[in-house]
C-alpha cells in the first residue's frame, strides 16, 4: 500500500518545504518515507519537480512513470508537464496561478490552456487558485500550505492514515515561529476546501 | 537514539559529526552544497566555506595534517582544480583520517559536464565508498573514517545529485571525540620533494592492496544470493534501491566500497554463475575493474553511458539483456510541452546589464559561472562561450592576442563569487603584454554573495552584510594590480550604466566595471510596486525584453493592442523596466508607499 505524491512548480514557490512537511507528517504517522526534489539552477524561476513516496517499505525515492497516485502542481503548466508520471485514476491538485515561462512572456509560444483544459477529462482535479487565496489571508508565500491542506484532505479519505494533527505538528516543525499561525490558516482553507 | 529524515547531504554532515570530525571545509556547488550549510549547526566542528575547492581541500589537509579528523567537500568539477595538492597529499601517509566527498551530477542537473569522479579517485589512489541512501550516506561517512585510521589513506565518498537531495530516515548517534595529536615534525614524511616522494609511489600501491585485503568481507558490500545462478547483478549507490523496485528473484552484490574491489571474493561470487551484469551510472568503472580481473561481464552494452539510470531505464536495460522478459509497463504518454527556462530572479541587478550587452555593439561576449550563465538563455542569449569557473578572463586574453586585424569590441562577464574563485590570477595575467590596443569591457558583476547556490558568502560579502569577515574591495584589488580604468556603477541605475558601458565599449584598452547590486533574493529586495498606465504604454516591449517574471502583454478592457502589465504581487519595484521604458508608462505605485508608511 504504497502512496506516490509528485510534486511540480517553480522555483521559489517553496517545494522544498511542502516535501519537508509531507515527509514528516508520514514519518510522525508511522511509515517509511523516501523524497527527491530537484534544486541549483531551480532556484532562478526555472521548472522543479520533486516527490514523496509513502508506505510500509520504499526501496526508491523515485517515482516509476505511470506510478504516481497524487500530483501537487503549484502552477498549471508544470501540472500539464509531470501528469504522465500519474496513475489512470491518479489526482491532480492544482494552484490555478499562471506564471508564464519566458518563451509566452516573449511571445514565441502561448501557453498551453487548451491542453491543462483537457487534463480534467482524464483526472479528478482538485483546484484552487491558491496564490490569490493566500495573497488574501497573508502573503503568496503560503499558498504551497493551502495545497497541503488539500492533499491532507484527499488523503483522509485514502489508505493512508495520517491524523490532522500530525500535518499540525509537522507544519509547526518546519515553519519559522511567527508564521506558524498563518501556515496553519493556510492548511485549514485547503483542508475544509 | 533517534530517527530522522534526512537528506544525502544533511547525513552525511550528521556521519561526520558522530565520527569525532574537527574541521570541514567546502566551495558551494550543487549538489553537495548542502553539506557544509548543515555541518555549520554543529558547533564541535570548525567549518567553512573557502574561497575554491583548491583551498577547502589544503585547509582540510591542515587539520589532517594535525591528526585532526578533516573533511572536504564538493562538487564533482571542483575536483579539477584541487587535483594538484590532492595529488601530492594522497603520497603522504594520511594522519588525521581524511574524507573528500565529491557530488557527481550524471544527468547534469546543474553542471557544465558529467565527468564520473570515480575515475580521479583510483588515479589519486584513493579507496572509494558509494552509499545508496540517506543511511548509508552516514554509515559510509563514518566507516571511510575508520577505513582512513586504520590503512593511513585518504578516503572518497562519491555520492549522486539525486541521493544528495533525496531525503529518507536515518538513525542518529551519539558523537565521539578522538583526540588531536598535533602534527608530526618529520620533513621526510610530509615534505613531497623528488627525494621524498619517489618511495611513495609503491607505497600507494601496497595501501591499496591491504585495503583491498579488508575489501574481501567488509560489512560494507552486501551479497543476496538468489536460488537462481544464471545471473549476477553487480551494482552501487542509489542504482541499487532502483533495481530493489523490480522486486526480481535475481542475486545482487551491491558494493559500497567500489575501490578497491577484493579480486578474490569477486572471482568467488561470480563463479557461481552464468552471466555477470554491472549497472552503474556514467563510466564503466566498475565493469572495467572487473574486467581486468578477468571476470566476463556486460554492462555499457544494456545501460546508457549518459544520463540518471531510473528504475525504468533499469528495467528496459535487463529486458535487452535477456534477463527479465517483455515488460509490464504502463504504456506513458507524454507530449513536449511549453519548457520553462530558469531566468533572472524578479528584480535582479543583472537584468539591466544584460539588456544594456544585448542592446550594446559588443561583437562578442564570453561568460563564465554563476547566475549571469542565465544570459546564455532566452530572453538575452548573451553569451558566446562559458566554460569553468573563473576561465572568462583567460579566454577573453586569448581572444584578443590571437586576432588578427580585427579589433571589434569584446565584453567578458564574471561575478563576484567566481572573481574570487579563480579570476584574480587572471587578471594579473592580463597585464602582462597588454599594448593598449585591446577593445575589452570587463563586467564584474558584484551581487554580494555567491548567489547561484543560495547565497554564501565569498571575499567582499563583508562590506555589506556584519556577518561576513571577508570585506575586499574588488575595485581598490584591481587598481592595486595595475589597472588605471576601474569604476564602480550601479546596476539600478540604468541610463548611467548604459552611458558608462557603452562609452568604454567604443574605446580601445582595457576596462573594468564593477557593477554594484544586491541580489534580490538574498537581500530581500521588497520595494513598492510598478504599475503599467495602458493608456501611455505603446506597446514597444522594451519592459517584456527585459524577461522580468511580472511582466506581460495583456489585453485591456476598450484598448484594441495589447499592452504591457505588471502583476503586483510579485514585482519587487527595482525600476529596470520603468527606465526602459521609453514613454514613462511604467509608474511607481503611491498606494502601496502610503501603506508602508
Amino acid at each position: 500500500m504504497n502512496k506516490n505524491i509528485l510534486l511540480s512548480g517553480m522555483g521559489g514557490q517553496g517545494l522544498v518545504l511542502m516535501t519537508d512537511i509531507i515527509c514528516e507528517a508520514a514519518l510522525k504517522a508511522g511509515y517509511e518515507v523516501k523524497s527527491n526534489d530537484v534544486v541549483g539552477l531551480s532556484q532562478r524561476g526555472g521548472m522543479v519537480w520533486g516527490n514523496v513516496r509513502i508506505g510500509d517499505k520504499i526501496h526508491s525515492p523515485n517515482i516509476r512513470e505511470g506510478h504516481g497516485d497524487y500530483l501537487l502542481a503549484m502552477e498549471p503548466l508544470e501540472g500539464l508537464r509531470w501528469h504522465h508520471m500519474l496513475k489512470d485514476n491518479g489526482k491532480i491538485i492544482l494552484n490555478e496561478k499562471h506564471i508564464n515561462p519566458v518563451l509566452v512572456q516573449q511571445e514565441v509560444e502561448d501557453y498551453p490552456s487548451e491542453a491543462i483544459e483537457a487534463l480534467k477529462e482524464d483526472y479528478e482535479i482538485l483546484s484552487i487558485n491558491a496564490a490569490k487565496e493566500a495573497v488574501k489571508i497573508g502573503n503568496e508565500k503560503i499558498a504551497n500550505v493551502i495545497l497541503i491542506g488539500l492533499l491532507a484532505k484527499a488523503l483522509a479519505s485514502d489508505e493512508l492514515k495520517i491524523d490532522e494533527e500530525l500535518w499540525r505538528e509537522s507544519i509547526k516543525d518546519f515553519v519559522p515561529e511567527k508564521a506558524v499561525e498563518l501556515n496553519f490558516k493556510a492548511f485549514e482553507l485547503g483542508f475544509k476546501n | 537514539m533517534k530517527n530522522k529524515m534526512m537528506t544525502g547531504n544533511e547525513a552525511i554532515a550528521r556521519g561526520f559529526y558522530e565520527a569525532g570530525g574537527v574541521l570541514a571545509a567546502s566551495y558551494p556547488g550543487s549538489p553537495t552544497v548542502g553539506i557544509l550549510s548543515a555541518i555549520n549547526k554543529y558547533d564541535e566542528i570548525y567549518s567553512e566555506f573557502s574561497t575554491n575547492e583548491k583551498v577547502a581541500l589544503e585547509v582540510a589537509i591542515g587539520a589532517s595534517f594535525n591528526g585532526a579528523r578533516a573533511m572536504v567537500a564538493m562538487k564533482h568539477v571542483g575536483l579539477n582544480i584541487s587535483l594538484d595538492p590532492l595529488m601530492a597529499f594522497t603520497e603522504i601517509p594520511t594522519q588525521g583520517p581524511f574524507l573528500l566527498v565529491t557530488g557527481d551530477d550524471p544527468g547534469l542537473s546543474s553542471s557544465q559536464n558529467e565527468q564520473d569522479n570515480r575515475n580521479l579517485g583510483k588515479f589519486a589512489n584513493m579507496a572509494i565508498v558509494d552509499p545508496s541512501n540517506s543511511q548509508e550516506a552516514l554509515d559510509f561517512t563514518k566507516e571511510a573514517l575508520e577505513i582512513s585510521s586504520d590503512f593511513n589513506i585518504p578516503m572518497m565518498l562519491r555520492i549522486t545529485s539525486r541521493l544528495c537531495h533525496s531525503r529518507s530516515i536515518v538513525t542518529l548517534n551519539d558523537r565521539v571525540e578522538h583526540d588531536v595529536p598535533g602534527m608530526e615534525k618529520k620533513p621526510e614524511k610530509y615534505c613531497m620533494i623528488p627525494s621524498n616522494a619517489k618511495s611513495q609511489q609503491l607505497y600507494m600501491k601496497k595501501r591499496l592492496e591491504r585495503v583491498e585485503t579488508y575489501a574481501y568481507d567488509t560489512s560494507l558490500n552486501k551479497y543476496e544470493a538468489s536460488d537462481d545462478k544464471s545471473v549476477l547483478i553487480i551494482t552501487s549507490g542509489l542504482l541499487y534501491e532502483n533495481l530493489k523496485e523490480l522486486d526480481l528473484d535475481i542475486s545482487i552484490w551491491k558494493l559500497g566500497l567500489i575501490y578497491p574491489i577484493s579480486k578474490k571474493r569477486a572471482l568467488e561470487i561470480t563463479a557461481h554463475y552464468d552471466e555477470v551484469i554491472v549497472i552503474e551510472e556514467m563510466t564503466p568503472f566498475i565493469e572495467n575493474e572487473l574486467k581486468l580481473m578477468g571476470i566476463t561481464c556486460e554492462g555499457k552494452e544494456y545501460f546508457s553511458l549518459t544520463g540518471e539510470l531510473s528504475i525504468e531505464a533499469i528495467e528496459k536495460g535487463l529486458e535487452a539483456a535477456g534477463v527479465i522478459n517483455q515488460i509490464d509497463q504502463k504504456k506513458v504518454i507524454s507530449e513536449p510541452t511549453v519548457p520553462r527556462h530558469p531566468v533572472f530572479c524578479t528584480g535582479c541587478p543583472h537584468r539591466s546589464t544584460f539588456d544594456i550587452v544585448k542592446k550594446s555593439k559588443a561583437d562578442l561576449v564570453i561568460g563564465d559561472i554563476g547566475c549571469y550563465s542565465l544570459a546564455a538563455l532566452p530572453p538575452f542569449e548573451q553569451s558566446n562561450s562559458i566554460i569553468s569557473m573563473g576561465a572568462s578572463v583567460g579566454v577573453t586574453k586569448g581572444l584578443i592576442k590571437s586576432r588578427k586585424n580585427n579589433d571589434k569590441p569584446i565584453v567578458s562577464v564574471i561575478g563576484d563569487g567566481t572573481f574570487f574563485h579563480s579570476g584574480i590570477p587572471s587578471f594579473i595575467n592580463l597585464l602582462h603584454q597588454s599594448d593598449g590596443e585591446e577593445n575589452v569591457t570587463f563586467l564584474i558583476l558584484d551581487n554580494r554573495t555567491t548567489a547561484m547556490t543560495g547565497g554564501q558568502h565569498n571575499g567582499s560579502s563583508g562590506r555589506f552584510n556584519s556577518k561576513n569577515d571577508l570585506k575586499v574591495s574588488i575595485k581598490e584589488l584591481l587598481e592595486t594590480i595595475g589597472f588605471e580604468d576601474v569604476q564602480e556603477i550601479n546596476q539600478y541605475d540604468y541610463k548611467k550604466a548604459k552611458e558608462k558601458i557603452n562609452k568604454a565599449i567604443g574605446e580601445k584598452g582595457i576596462s573594468i566595471f564593477v557593477l554594484n547590486g544586491p541580489c534580490a533574493l538574498k537581500y530581500k529586495l521588497n520595494k513598492p510596486y510598478y504599475y503599467v498606465d495602458p493608456t501611455i504604454c505603446i506597446g514597444c516591449r522594451n519592459c517584456i525584453h527585459t524577461g522580468c517574471p511580472p511582466l506581460e502583454m495583456k489585453k485591456y478592457h476598450n484598448i484594441e493592442k495589447l499592452k504591457s502589465s505588471i502583476d503586483r504581487d510579485m514585482c519587487v519595484g527595482c525600476s529596470v523596466c520603468a527606465q526602459v521604458c521609453p514613454v514613462n508608462a511604467i509608474k511607481l505605485s503611491t498606494e502601496l508607499e502610503v501603506e508602508d508608511e
